[in-house]
């Protein structure tokens, strides 16, 4: 999985190099600025990725030229069958968008909607430990 | 027979009878998790924009058909033009684009969902609710946004464009934007964790290289998008002065929008190049040519897409031209290595025209010819004549269009059986592209002439002394020939609903990716058995083990 972390690095310091090449030759600011946070931005994923490589190691199936299909047996993880609480998550926010334009009582009302809905979607699956299946 | 492993059940399905009326399908739907289900959501939703886009397009064409007002006040006309170029870009193109990568890209790496099922929920609703928030203007008195999807300061502000649709049409891009970003996370955690063993990045498809590479682009262009639109609601509601004139904010405008602008150029062509290239091979019955060519191109053209923003700009005579100019004809290089890559894999392969392959025809076509208007664009001296001219919109139209709508059809066609488990008519698919090909290049090829004669763009009105009639009703034919021709499609939707299922996995025969190696529609989790993968092709590997794929 070398070419995940590699890849970010990469634009990382291309995006650096034309930020510098882009103030040597007289660039304004918006765009050294705008340069500069993209390699911060590829940069950190990239820093991640390495990082969490070599915590894991590097012999994960999917990046073995060998692999077998049963390499990856056993249990991938949970999947949610469904959830309700996207749907208000979303509605509360851009309602919150809404209420800047017509009246900050909408804003006030939907921040609370959406605290309280995303406090439900993160929570959907946090069960007491006893009688959790997974 | 040991190609065959049993893959482990995830999740148990739902206990109980199956519900099949129409509440509970609806139920289903708007709390789905499953990364196909929300996909067709995304593929629908976007058409369905498509569709008022070009209702809105249509109806600039019918008062530019003949000098003189004969429908529209000049404030009207604006706003038509001004929500015809964000629907076109963000409402249908970009979301596209997120409904082909969560139906496809699971599937082509072996996963079994996307990495955060919620969180694709999500991106979905606040790209519809942020959607129809920016529309909705056109029912308030005022009538929506009217200053050109760009949005330049200062005929923004709320001087120059008092009214409350302006208000929505920035609030409701800020939040559709948002799910965008969310979308591009998920992608990108879904192709770096969820690949199926021995799936290495460099045996993934270049569709799904292509969606890492555009996730990567939404991420760098959205925030600064994000960033210029709340500055300018400051601007609008608070009175602050961030893109005040007196400030440099005009320049601090344009330089942040065209930072995500010509990113966003991209990330609209990546990923339909992507399905060019995956449906390419097919109809060729060759293996892909020059496979890390065109890793290493879509890498270059993501890497250089961040230094090219100003060549928007080029007019404005406060940006570097050689800089902008030569990092522009540079990006022109790895595009060019598209060409050859797709030009090779048709050579001396058994070509065969079945519709898909006949749309990405189209689009090889018609994005070439956008692609050369476009190097004339790069040349400031060139531009400079032509710049805000009708062949500025006939060479972004070329481009975009060509692209994003031709490959969209490729793909619809190619990948139909896989979504819906039966098969398009071919005849029907024919007249379609044909009507829209003819249609498209009547409407839009006239547009250079008309450019260069001078006619400017985001004008509503010319007079019968500058002699741009008759070009301009040619176009309009067009133009009406085009929005017939989507005609054929939807009979065809029809008429194909009851057709005999497919009962084989690939049902062109010489399918290559992973999504070929599981049934048509896919089960839940997408995969009972999957075969090994040992080359960038696993599918054909299996239905064809007596060819031998090079292996990468």
């Amino acid at each position: 999985m070398k070419a995940n972390w590699k890849l970010f690095t990469g634009l990382s310091i291309f995006y650096i190099l034309m930020a510098v090449v882009y103030y040597f030759v007289g660039g304004e600011a918006v765009g050294i600025t705008g340069m500069i946070l993209a390699s911060c931005l590829a940069g950190m994923v990239g820093f991640y990725l390495w990082f969490t490589q070599k915590r894991i190691g590097f012999d994960i199936p999917s990046d073995n030229l060998e692999a077998e299909i049963a390499d990856d047996a056993g249990e991938l993880g949970f999947y949610s069958p469904h959830s309700w609480w996207p749907l208000p998550v979303a509605l509360s926010a851009t309602a919150m968008g809404l209420g800047l334009i017509i009246g900050w009582w909408l804003t006030l009302i939907s921040l609370g909607a959406l605290v309280i809905s995303i406090i439900g979607m993160v929570t959907e699956y946090e069960k007491p430990v006893s009688i959790s299946s997974h | 027979m040991t190609t065959f492993a049993e893959r482990p059940t995830i999740a148990a399905p739902r206990q109980g009878v199956h519900k099949t009326s129409r509440g509970s399908q609806f139920v289903k739907t708007i709390t789905s998790t499953d990364h196909k289900r929300i996909g067709y959501l995304y593929l629908a939703t976007s058409f369905a924009w498509f569709l008022i886009g070009g209702l809105l397009a249509l109806l600039l064409r019918i008062e530019l058909t003949r000098p003189g007002m004969q429908f529209w006040s000049n404030e009207q006309y604006n706003q038509l033009f001004t929500m015809h170029g964000t629907i076109m870009l963000l409402m249908f193109a970009t979301p596209l684009f997120v409904g082909f990568a969560n139906v496809i890209m699971p599937l082509q790496i072996g996963a079994a969902d996307v990495a955060f099922p919620r969180l694709n929920m999500l991106s979905y609703w606040l790209y519809a609710f942020g959607s129809i928030e920016a529309t909705i203007g056109f029912l308030t008195p005022g009538g929506a946004a009217s200053f050109g999807w760009t949005a330049y300061a200062p005929l923004a502000n709320s001087t120059y464009s008092p009214g409350i649709g302006g208000d929505l049409w920035v609030m409701g891009l800020a939040i559709s934007g948002l799910g965008t970003i969310l979308g591009g996370v998920n992608f990108i955690t879904t192709i770096f964790t969820m690949r199926a063993p021995g799936m290495t990045m460099f045996r993934m498809s270049i569709f799904s290289w292509n969606v890492l590479l555009t996730s990567i682009l939404v991420l760098l262009a959205f925030p600064p998008l994000a960033a210029a639109l709340l500055g300018l609601e400051s601007d609008r509601l608070f009175g602050t002065h961030i893109f005040d004139p007196a400030n440099g904010g005009a320049m601090l405008w344009q330089h942040l929008f065209w930072f995500f602008g010509h990113p966003e150029v991209y990330i609209l062509a990546l990923p339909f190049f992507g399905i060019a290239t995956e449906i390419l091979p097919v109809f060729s019955r060759k293996p892909i040519f020059g496979y890390k060519g065109l890793i290493a191109a879509t890498i270059a053209i993501s890497a250089l897409s961040v230094a090219v923003w100003a060549h928007h700009m080029f007019a404005s005579g406060k940006v570097l031209l050689p800089f902008f100019s030569f990092m522009t004809f540079l990006i022109g290089v790895p595009t060019g290595v598209k060409f050859f890559n797709w030009i090779g894999t048709m050579w001396r392969g058994h070509v065969t025209f079945e519709t898909p392959m006949l749309w990405v025809m189209g689009f090889l076509v018609t994005f070439l010819f956008g692609g050369l208007t476009g190097i004339i664009l790069a040349s400031p001296p060139l531009d400079f004549a032509v710049s805000a001219s009708y062949f500025v919109v006939a060479h972004f139209h070329y481009v975009l269009f060509g692209t994003v709508v031709f490959a969209m059809f490729a793909g619809f066609y190619f990948w139909w059986p896989k979504f819906t488990g039966r098969m398009l008519n071919e005849r029907l698919g024919k007249i379609h592209f044909w009507t829209l090909f003819f249609g498209f290049h009547t409407t839009f090829l006239i547009q250079h002439w008309l450019g260069i004669k001078g006619f400017p763009r985001r004008y509503a009105d010319y007079l019968a002394t500058d002699g741009f009639t008759g070009m301009n009703m040619i176009s309009t034919v067009g133009s009406f020939l085009l929005a017939l021709s989507m005609i054929p499609f939807f009979v065809n939707v029809w008429i194909t609903r009851k057709s005999p299922k497919v009962e084989v996995d690939d049902p062109w025969g010489y399918g290559a990716s992973l999504e070929w190696a599981t049934s048509c529609p896919p089960p839940r989790h997408n995969f009972t058995s999957m075969p090994r993968i040992r080359s960038e092709r696993p599918a054909f590997d299996l239905h064809h083990p007596h060819i031998k794929t090079e292996g990468h």
